[in-house]
């Protein structure tokens, strides 16, 4: 791989910072700086031209001036690169003729035989090579289901970080900033075709194509989920409007429609997207329509009940025998089984939640369960004895009863571990919440942080898989 | 047939382009969405004072008399909707009043059917910059403006696209048999919605339509009003 505009100069130019961050993550492949000026960088002689490198190159970064990147790209075509990223600014999105000349320019050699990703953009993320986005030094190896596209280059990164500690993982990040060859439909059949990609993110600003879009996300969608945030909505105000129809119909109407009808998951938020491929990641490919909510406290179970409700889930109430069964092991006074079931306090053991989860998976009006544990408050507890939280808080027999029930009863459980806590007084807490999130993560148990946000993302899966499987049925 | 639908839609509008309408009256919207099949009002259009009382009659009283002019596409709002006349003095009393107001501009005065029925919805088409035409379908009458309960898809339109908007407006509800009056005819709208967008994919003449209100006759939907603005 060859990175052109490496400066000898050092600094934190895009082309240093790349080379840098891929040598951080353990790129598996060679890292070959170019400057026609030479010298040495960070250990590395700089090549003073592709040319000068011995054989083939297979990938190039280009970050160097805008005017200086197309004859650059023709240079990494010659040398039998199949594809570069360009992380240079100043091309169409400027607005000015230059600019889009040079994209032009850009389209053109990419036409000759080499595809490109960007310009404008901070470039792709592949867990697999350790080949990551600017300025991701520290992103995860490990390979997972979920397969981001984006315009935004700090939209990739930033779920690139958030995503790495809610758990989710990358088959693919691509950063595509101004599309000028490869772009939002051609990536999204590239992710819907990749074995390595379940499910399939992507943040929209505007389209190239909206006919050819709506075909590559609606094939995409009957494969596998696909979660889109759509950036700049706005309503119709200020377009000329005869009718009522087009008053109507803002760019939010149409695309929430079209979204809809493609049967693409549509989110508002960065976090809610994170949530989703979260939760499609984890979950098996069902629709949730009855749950248990299991917690310690009346109010969450109400919290539960209504944000259940709010996203078409129902919280069955339990026969009075299995009531019983499960008040039977619960701490009394205070505990109730209704379901949602309110397990009095948030110290009960590991070993008796999971007893009520296998107990209330016996209703087989329950397809999968909540469990909202308080971990926080076991700070008390360690200040009374003396000892570090971290110490004294079960997160590993939680997570490893917890996942044990659900591979048992065949019926997922989906972790809400609130985070209420978060003063500077209380940094031992944000250690230990981030130790119990992995536990439950590396076995496969996803972890939300509120009820409305697992609920939400529940329903987004429950949504997506009953559009679906009709479909798939006739 | 639909070769037959096209190429009449397609003559009409190209007429109206040559007079220079940049919309077309409601007489001439009604035809091209009879073309396609679509459920519109029984009316006749009359252009002289003497042809009130017989079109009035054919139609059957209780009438509604309107401006039908391309000229004014939103003649509710000028006073040029009489609704309810019962007999031919009603009827020649709302001609005078209507032909005075339309004086010399295109069109004529419509004679339509009272379609009876409490519930209204709106449907529509509209061009996208990014998708083309899609499909509207919500609420209708004022409560299209005040609600804003409307949802669209891109045409064409399945038949399980259509259904699906009516499952998704927040008044979904109004689709239910509800104190005796039955459940709307979901076959015939769904109908109606594809059409509309096969309306928007053959005739890239069309702007815009806005049909609104639909009523629902009991179960059925007719369209009782329609505005299809030109490109």
């Amino acid at each position: 791989m060859a990175i052109v505009g490496v400066s000898s100069e050092g600094g934190y130019g895009f082309a240093n910072g790349m080379l840098l961050a891929c040598r951080a993550m353990g790129f598996a492949g060679e890292i070959l700086p170019v400057n026609p000026k030479g010298g040495t960088f960070a250990g590395q002689t700089i090549f003073h031209s592709l040319e000068e490198i011995p054989g083939d190159i297979d990938f190039a970064v280009i970050a160097v001036p805008a005017p200086a990147v197309p004859e650059a790209l023709e240079a990494c075509r010659r040398k039998g690169a199949a594809g570069a990223e360009v992380l240079t600014a100043g091309f169409g999105e400027t607005g000015t003729p230059e600019g889009r000349v040079l994209e032009q320019q850009i389209r053109e050699v990419a036409a000759r035989g080499i595809r490109v990703v960007g310009p404008n953009c901070f470039g792709i993320y592949c867990p697999a090579s350790g080949l990551t986005l600017l300025p991701g030094a520290g992103l995860s190896r490990e390979t997972g289901p979920v397969g981001f596209l984006s315009q935004s280059g700090g939209m990739s990164i930033d779920l690139a970080h958030l995503g790495g500690w809610m758990g989710l993982r990358f088959s693919k990040v691509i950063s595509f900033g101004n599309g000028a060859d490869l772009r939002e439909a051609e990536l999204l059949r590239y992710l819907a075709d990749d074995p390595e990609t379940g499910v399939i993110a992507m943040y929209v600003e505007g389209v190239a194509d909206g006919s050819d879009f709506f075909q590559a996300i609606r094939e995409a969608a009957l494969r596998k989920p696909v979660v889109v945030l759509k950036g700049g909505l706005s309503e119709a105000g200020g377009r000329a409007v005869v009718g009522h129809t087009a008053s109507m119909g803002g760019s939010r109407a149409i695309w929430s429609g079209v979204l809809r009808q493609a049967n693409a998951t549509r989110v508002e938020s960065l976090e809610e997207l994170a949530q989703a491929c979260l939760a499609f990641s984890h979950l098996p490919a069902r629709v949730f329509r009855g749950i248990s909510a299991v917690g310690g406290g009346g109010a969450l179970g109400a919290a539960a009940g209504d944000a259940a409700e709010a996203c078409g889930i129902t919280l069955p109430a339990f026969s009075p025998d299995l009531r019983d069964r499960i008040e039977a092991i619960l701490p009394r006074p205070g505990s109730s089984a209704a379901n949602p079931i309110d397990v009095a306090n948030p110290f009960v053991p590991p070993a008796v939640l999971g007893q009520v989860l296998r107990l209330a998976a016996e209703d087989t009006r329950v397809g999968l369960q909540v469990l909202i544990s308080l971990l926080y408050h076991y700070k008390s507890q360690a200040r009374a004895v003396g000892v570090a939280v971290a110490d004294i808080t079960p997160c590993t027999e939680l997570a490893e009863t917890v996942a044990a029930a659900a591979a048992d009863t065949g019926k997922p459980v989906v972790m809400v571990l609130p985070d209420l806590m978060r003063g500077p007084e209380d940094l031992d807490l944000a250690g230990m919440m981030a130790g119990a999130r992995e536990e439950f993560t590396g076995r496969g148990v996803p972890v939300f942080g509120a009820i409305g946000e697992a609920l939400r993302a529940i329903g987004h899966v429950s949504a997506y898989y009953e559009r679906r499987l009709p479909r798939e049925e006739s | 047939m639909t070769a037959d639908r096209v190429a009449l839609v397609a003559r009409l509008l190209a007429q109206a382009a040559a007079r220079g309408q940049t919309n077309l009256a409601e007489h001439e919207a009604k035809q091209v969405l009879a073309a396609y099949g679509l459920p519109v009002t029984r009316e006749i259009l009359v252009t002289s004072r003497e042809d009130v009382g017989p079109a009035a009659a054919a139609v059957g009283y209780p009438v509604a008399l309107k401006a039908s002019s391309p000229d004014i596409p939103h003649k509710s709002e000028q006073g040029l909707v009489l609704l309810g006349l019962a007999d031919e003095p009603a009827a020649l009393a709302a001609y005078d009043a209507v032909a005075t107001a339309l004086a010399r501009r295109p069109g004529g005065v419509l004679i339509q059917e009272m379609v009876a029925g409490r519930r209204e919805l709106a449907l529509g088409l509209v061009r996208d910059p990014d998708f083309g035409p899609c499909v509207m379908f919500g609420l209708g009458g004022i409560f299209t403006e005040i609600l804003g309960d409307a949802v669209f898809r891109r045409a064409p339109l399945e038949l399980a696209d259509a259904h699906d908007m009516m499952e998704e407006i927040r008044s979904r509800r109004i689709l239910e048999a509800v104190r005796g009056i039955p459940a709307a005819d979901r076959g015939t709208l769904a109908e109606m919605l594809m059409s509309l967008g096969q309306i928007g994919l053959d005739h890239q003449a069309v702007a815009e339509i806005d049909l609104n209100p639909v009523i629902l006759a009991g179960a059925r939907p007719v369209i009782a009003d329609a505005l299809i603005v030109l490109r």
